[in-house]
């Protein structure tokens, strides 16, 4: 039995001469949280509307281990004439889970909605729009979870509600969630890929994204007076792949950290450098992103 | 709530169903009431000249009623059926309901309250128009009414399955609703083709009037061919709208 959630092979989808998306592969782990990242137009909608059956790709396969699948897309919308509290009985009926009055309430409180649980969706801001679909989406009880850039239109307070009540979801729904974000993508998500200009350029952990794609390690050591003699010092060294120098400040990177945390300090020493500070620069998500998808 | 719940909350909470009893009860009253003081209102607007006007009937109570009012109600029933059927037209809550159920169990309970409804307020007007006229001119033919009326119903429901095969070839609801109408519009002129016209389904709204004064019965072909082509036209529009894309 697979332990992934979604399987998909070389999907391309093609809109006359346009790529929308180029032979992507890759796979969901069962009940994980997912991120789908890119930026604006890089495929993410596309490969989401094709995993919820609403689009047929031109190219590849993928599969589905889950019965019931639910996507929120990025600006819901819904019959004006109904209320919040309908609108989500609808969903649990065609779902065909139980919609007791209680049940349809406890999940319009989990999104924040009860004080407008009886109101028509018509006078809904989008924020309420984007609550109300995760309503209607999660009262389903997905084995698989689709989710279009979900708290792109809330206020903080929204935001941090749906990001806890993806988290929540974990282990108990898969859940696929794209997202421009970075900051979104790094606090739930266990996995990521990232998508850019309808191609997949990175697949797996976050930690693993910071150690494969962040181009090694690189440390800060500022240096008082010449840095001269310490440039050329490191320059020696095989493992040193780059140097920079920037006044008294000499940036040395590496593949691993291993020499850099065990032998630099020494080597420092031993040229008798007077070092004033040392210690390893930590990229962010945002520039390892702004990297992979350049 | 099941999907039919909703379509009945549609027809009520946008009022398509007070807007479409409204439009044929409306001409249910004026029907007879144009066919019994058309003479004393020209005379009063002093209408120069001599114009010849058939004295007041049963039957020109009723043609008058059908005539005007499938005018207006074919068109406010496209433009409804177009408001339901063409949901594409918002993505987003195309999405909600077609990652949910099949496009047959959408679609279903649409073509059926839609339709109903129309076919309910044009009996209504029909009833209406009926009575007024025993009250201010004479009773018309029962039967003949009730057989003009089936035939009304069967172009009506038509009318509601050519808008659902124009939603599925085009998402705009004016663009669907105008489709139709046209096929409607160029349907009706056909009916004037020698041999080919009795066949047609336009045929069947000359039916009513033809039947209530009196006319033999001769529309089996277009019954046939309303039937054949409303099937075909709701199984297209499930077709079409099964491998759309949205």
């Amino acid at each position: 039995m697979s332990t992934n959630a979604v399987e998909a092979t070389t999907i391309t989808k093609r809109y006359g001469n346009i790529v929308a998306l180029d032979a992507v592969t890759l796979s969901v782990p069962k009940g994980s949280v997912y991120g789908l990242v890119g930026p604006n137009g890089a495929g993410k909608t596309t490969l989401l509307g094709i995993l919820a059956g609403l689009r047929s790709p031109t190219g590849g396969t993928f599969s589905i281990a889950s019965s019931r699948v639910s996507v929120l897309p990025d600006t819901p919308r819904f019959e004006p004439w109904l209320t919040a509290r309908e609108t989500v009985q609808v969903s649990a009926t065609l779902a065909d889970v139980p919609n007791s009055p209680a049940a349809v309430s406890d999940i319009l409180e989990r999104t924040g909605l009860t004080d407008a649980a009886d109101r028509k969706v018509s006078g809904f801001s989008r924020g309420m729009l984007q609550r109300l679909g995760i309503a209607a989406a999660v009262v389903s009880r997905p084995d698989l979870l689709l989710l279009d850039e979900p708290a792109a239109a809330l206020d903080p307070q929204g935001r941090r509600e749906v990001l806890d009540l993806v988290a929540d979801l974990r282990g108990e729904s898969t859940v696929v969630f794209s997202s421009h974000i970075l900051d979104d993508v790094q606090e739930v998500c266990d996995e990521i890929a990232i998508l850019t200009r309808g191609s997949l350029v990175y697949q797996g952990t976050l930690d693993g994204l910071m150690r494969d794609v962040a181009h090694g390690y690189t440390y800060r050591i500022e240096i008082r007076g010449d840095t001269g003699p310490a440039a050329r010092v490191l320059r020696a060294c095989n493992w040193v792949t780059q140097i920079e120098v920037e006044d008294s400040v000499v940036f040395v990177s590496a593949d691993s950290t291993v020499e850099l945390e065990s032998e630099l300090v020494p080597l420092l020493a031993d040229v008798g450098v007077p070092v004033v500070s040392i210690g390893p620069i930590e990229q962010s998500l945002e520039d390892v992103f702004l990297d992979v998808t350049r | 709530m099941n999907l039919w719940r909703v379509e009945w909350l549609r027809i009520w909470r946008t009022r398509t169903v007070w807007i479409l009893f409204g439009i044929f009860i409306f001409f249910g009253i004026l029907g007879p009431l144009t066919a019994q003081f058309l003479p004393e209102i020209v005379e009063r607007a002093g209408v120069a000249g001599e114009i010849d006007l058939p004295p007041p009937s049963p039957e020109l109570a009723m043609s008058q009623y059908v005539g005007n009012a499938l005018q207006i109600g074919v068109l406010a029933i496209a433009f409804i059926a177009a408001s339901a059927l063409a949901f594409d037209s918002k993505p987003e809550i195309s999405v909600f309901y077609r990652t949910r159920a099949t496009i047959t169990e959408i679609l279903t309970p649409r073509y059926v309250v839609i339709a109903g409804t129309a076919v309910a307020a044009f009996i209504s007007g029909t009833v209406i128009a009926f009575v007024l006229s025993t009250a201010l001119i004479g009773t018309p033919d029962a039967l003949a009414t009730l057989k003009g009326s089936a035939l009304i119903a069967l172009y009506i429901v038509l009318a509601v399955a050519l808008v659902g095969l124009m939603s599925s070839l085009i998402s705009s609801v004016p663009g669907a609703a105008l489709l139709g109408i046209g096929t409607l519009i160029i349907l009706g002129i056909a009916t004037m083709v020698p041999y080919v016209g009795p066949w047609l389904p336009s045929y069947l709204v000359g039916g009513f009037d033809m039947l209530v004064a009196g006319g033999e019965f001769d529309y089996w072909g277009a019954i046939l061919v309303t039937m054949i082509a409303t099937a075909a036209a709701t199984w297209a529009s499930i077709i079409l709208m099964e491998r759309r894309e949205v």
